[in-house]
């Protein structure tokens, strides 16, 4: 058997079916042993159904699973764990009160006569860390450790069971540009060891950087697999969306205007109230321009996206929007002064999951006249409203405005979102990640949307975990750390390393620099 | 729309899983009368066969021929008994529907149900008939056992809602807290029925007509016969729920109006739940009360807001049945709480929180009642037997999602064929 066919996993012809939608439709999926196999699709396309079918959590209706070329049956992730496949998630599956060692080897504990013997496990997790270059502190509790170290601490979970296969479920997301700098050293050292890899991604430069072969999935369809070295970015985008897609956003020079909303030292406790999240804030956001807050996610952005949206106290300072003072106003107050939100957490804030896309569609616009009269809802209204959102903003479920929101994509749930936000046509847009996890067809889309808004004279406030989206999009860029801005930047003017640097807390401008800069 | 999207239809699937519930629940209620008839001779196979038959045709049984056998019917008595007991159940029911619909999960009814008891007896046997006409004193008590029902819904309510306290717990406190405070009210009152010497339990019905009388220089109360020369100071009792031409339709049941009342009040919450945007919130909140925080729902005021309603429900319950003149409340509850509270849940499961689901599930429940009467009254088994029905019923409600997802993959079967 020569190298170019031996086959570790093999998903071979594989069709999985939902309600109203073929998530999988006779797709192939053929990994080397000893390659990094990324595999590239917009959201939707049902790269996480194919994982999940390979994990035993659905089973296909069409279609089989070849282990070395056997073919094995899957019937739940034991059975995965023991063909040896292992799996990174995008959210960590770590107890943060643990220690590392007790991370990595929970649930594989080697015991005797009931006791767990950790010294062999230490010696084994020491050999591994040192074999494949994943420096962790195994006596350090997760909670004290760094994003990228718990990601390391998830890959030797995965080295410690022994496992061939290694799942690598949008790996970079949460990471710094040093971090995702090593993790790709990592996943190159994995592989030359002989471990095979599957990368899922919509990072195009990524892909491009660590594979060696590319699979395309598009709306459940298998387009095709390409050897990295044969392709690159334009290309894999287009067998991923279909057309052509422009990868760097569009936009003519911002016109700012008058100040919309204007932020003087804000205080806002951390959900735990044991220190300040976000410490003595000052910024102001023109209309007409798209000002965005950088910085590792944890940096006090989410607690000062409450503090503004009224979700959360304000412990000290103002917050004046159109020369309105809605500092301690309620939530709906907020809205009413002019304020819309695409939440960070579509599922925690952004939808009612279990309500249908159209009842999501009026979330917030319910109370408004053309949608009730004298308290009883007009269903027909708004079902024509969502149908009209649906159309412009693109979104596809299986059932139209009837689709029970929790069925549908994460991409087209955050259209649906983006779509609601916008259409609300408000003075001031705060966005937060309004990509997270979506496909470049998706981000294009979303970054078009909001472009246009900021182009018609909205405020429009983002905060961005992604470098690319921050450098793209934003007209000037404040960057949070530990709750403080230390630095305020011109997209033109600095790079992306300037950038990971204030990110990380290793450079910050003086108080008084960033106040005037 | 064709015949098989009706089977798939998510409605038609819920509906189909709670017969499902009952059918199997109704079953294992025959097996055990057969057990029992076949280890009891005195039962045998023929006595077994009797009681199944009265477990599921109890409601028609019109007793025994002169020959001896089982004789059925449309009994219009019976009927109307089964009405009159489904009315506190719909209330209950519905209070425990609405909480989770709104996610709150109200085990409160009971004592709810105690406090609406308690202010609208009180209220009905004590404002004199002198004063008010006696069907204003019945709205009054009727909305007086609502507002104490309300009141003590809501404090649960505000200590989920401020204080983050779970609201199992403060309800399942606030339910002995009533079953005490009740009793404590009604020991020091006059409404004690003292009169018919072994009744002393009994709150007076009522539609019992007392006269505060003086004779001879002392206070006392007597019945409706005032004694000759005794100086009447107030009328009171004789309140009673109008039997609004449903006695004619059920002669010698205990059927009334509150019935219809019961009907508009599900209706009400229906179209409050359904149509409105103040049922759209209260559903948001339950469904994810973040989002509709998010959205600027005030989720606390929500909170409260559905467990008075709820509250209101269940002491509505208890208005209806006590008012309707014919029952008497045994008021030394301070050891056990109102079952009518407890079964609202049974009834809001069956019919999966649907308030029109509802209607028909305490129907249901007070004919399974009604059928454990009539087997204790014409044969050996007891009344019990039915309660093992309803213990089934419930336990298989805690499946209905799986019995839901099998009706589901049977019907995809059927379309793959």
């Amino acid at each position: 058997m020569d190298h170019e066919n031996d086959y570790v996993i093999e998903m071979l012809h594989i069709t999985k079916e939902f309600p109203g939608i073929k998530a999988n439709d006779d797709v192939t999926i053929q990994l080397r042993r000893g390659e990094i196999h990324a595999l590239l699709g917009e959201n939707g396309a049902g790269k996480s159904t194919l994982m999940s079918v390979l994990f035993g959590l659905y089973q296909p209706e069409q279609g089989e699973i070849r282990k070395d070329g056997k073919v094995v049956k899957i019937n739940n992730p034991n059975d995965a764990t023991a063909l040896h496949i292992g799996m990174v998630h995008q959210h960590f599956k770590l107890i943060d009160v643990f220690t590392v060692l007790d991370n990595i080897i929970l649930g594989a504990e080697d015991t005797k006569m009931g006791f767990v013997q950790r010294k062999q496990a230490r010696a084994k997790v020491e050999d591994l860390s040192k074999r494949y270059g994943l420096a962790v502190d195994l006596d350090a509790k997760v909670e004290d450790i760094t994003v990228g170290m718990q990601q390391r601490v998830e890959i030797l979970k995965m080295l410690y069971r022994d496992n061939e296969i290694l799942i690598f479920d949008e790996p970079t997301a949460v990471l710094t540009p040093q971090e995702i700098v090593e993790l790709m050293q990592i996943m190159k050292g994995l592989a030359r060891e002989g471990k095979s890899i599957l990368f899922i991604s919509h990072k195009l430069n990524e892909i491009l950087e660590v594979s060696d072969r590319v699979s395309v999935l598009r709306k459940g369809r298998y387009i095709g697999t390409v050897n990295t070295a044969e392709t690159d970015a334009a290309s894999l985008s287009r067998m991923m969306v279909g057309h052509d897609v422009q990868l760097v956003v569009d936009k003519k020079p911002a016109t700012p205007g008058q100040v919309v909303l204007e932020v003087q030292d804000l205080h806002i406790p951390s959900h735990l109230y044991k220190h300040d999240a976000v410490k003595g804030v000052s910024f102001q956001v023109r209309s007409g321009e798209i000002v965005c807050i950088a910085g590792i996610d944890g940096n006090g952005q989410s607690e000062l996206v409450f503090g503004l949206t009224g979700l959360e106290k304000v412990s000290h300072g103002k917050i004046m929007l159109n020369g309105v003072d809605i500092t301690h106003s309620s939530v709906k107050k907020h809205s009413l002064a002019g304020e819309s939100h695409i939440p960070e957490d579509r599922h925690k804030h952004g939808l009612v999951l279990d309500f249908t896309l159209e009842e999501n569609m009026v979330l917030q616009a319910y109370q408004e006249p053309r949608f009730q009269k004298m308290g009883f809802i007009r269903f027909r209204e708004i079902r024509k409203y969502a149908q009209r959102l649906i159309k412009e903003y693109d979104v596809r479920s299986g059932q139209g405005p009837l689709t029970i929101a929790r069925s549908m994509s994460g991409g087209n749930q955050q259209k649906a979102i983006v779509g609601r936000e916008i259409d609300r046509d408000l003075p001031l847009l705060i966005s937060v990640q309004p990509t997270r996890g979506l496909d470049v067809g998706a981000i294009e889309n979303i970054h078009g949307q909001i472009v246009a808004q900021r182009d018609a004279g909205k405020a429009v406030l983002l905060v961005s975990l992604e470098l690319d989206e921050v450098m793209n999009l934003s007209d000037r860029i404040l960057v949070m750390y530990e709750g403080e801005i230390v630095g305020e930047l011109d997209p033109k003017q600095t790079t992306v390393e300037e950038l990971g640097l204030y990110m990380a807390g290793a450079k910050r401008q003086g108080k008084k620099e960033a106040a005037t800069a | 729309m064709n015949k098989e999207s009706f089977w798939n239809k998510a409605a038609t699937r819920s509906v189909l899983a709670s017969l499902i519930a009952i059918v199997i629940g109704m079953m294992a209620g025959s097996i055990i009368i057969l057990i029992v008839g076949l280890t009891n001779p005195a039962l045998g196979i023929k006595g077994a066969w009797e009681g199944i038959r009265l477990v599921f045709a109890g409601l028609f049984s019109t007793g025994r021929s002169a020959s001896g056998s089982l004789t059925f019917g449309f009994n219009g008595t019976t009927f109307g008994n089964m009405l009159f007991r489904a009315m506190p159940l719909m209330m209950t029911g519905l209070s425990v529907a609405l909480g989770n619909k709104a996610g709150l999960f109200n085990i409160g009814a009971p004592g709810q149900y105690l406090a609406g008891t308690a202010a609208s007896l009180y209220v009905a046997l004590s404002v004199p008939t002198s004063v008010l006409p006696a069907w204003l004193i019945w709205v009054l008590a009727f909305l007086c056992g609502m507002l104490a029902g309300a009141l003590w819904g809501s404090i649960p309510g505000v200590l989920k809602a401020y204080l983050n306290i779970n609201e199992v717990l403060a309800c399942i406190m606030t339910n002995w807290i009533a079953a005490n405070a009740v009793t404590w009210i009604f020991e020091g009152s006059n409404l004690r029925n003292v009169l018919e010497g072994t009744k002393t339990g009994y709150i007076y019905k009522t539609s019992t007509v007392m006269h505060d009388v003086v004779i001879d220089g002392v206070n006392s109360t007597v019945g409706a016969a005032v004694p000759e020369g005794a100086q009447v100071l107030a009328r009171r009792g004789g309140v009673a729920t109008g039997k609004m031409g449903l006695d004619a339709l059920f002669a010698g049941s205990q059927v009334n109006g509150g019935i219809i009342v019961a009907i508009l009040l599900v209706v009400v919450i229906y179209v409050i739940l359904s149509k409105t945007t103040l049922g759209y919130e209260l559903k948001a909140c339950g469904a994810n009360r973040y989002a509709a925080r998010y959205a600027g729902i005030q989720d606390k005021r929500n909170i409260v807001l559905t467990m008075a309603l709820a509250g209101a429900l269940s002491g509505a319950g208890a208005a209806l049945y006590y008012l309707s003149g014919n029952t008497e409340f045994f008021w030394t509850t301070y050891q056990s709480l109102p079952s009518e509270g407890f079964n609202g849940i049974p009834v809001a499961l069956l019919a999966i929180n649907h308030p029109l689901g509802v209607i028909f599930s305490s129907v249901f429940m007070s004919m399974l009642s009604i059928c454990g009467q009539k087997l204790t009254e014409l044969t050996a088994y007891n009344e019990y037997i039915t309660d093992v029905i309803i213990s089934v019923i419930v336990y298989l409600s805690a499946f209905m999602l799986v019995i839901k997802l099998w009706i589901g993959k049977l019907n995809n079967r059927k379309a793959v064929k």
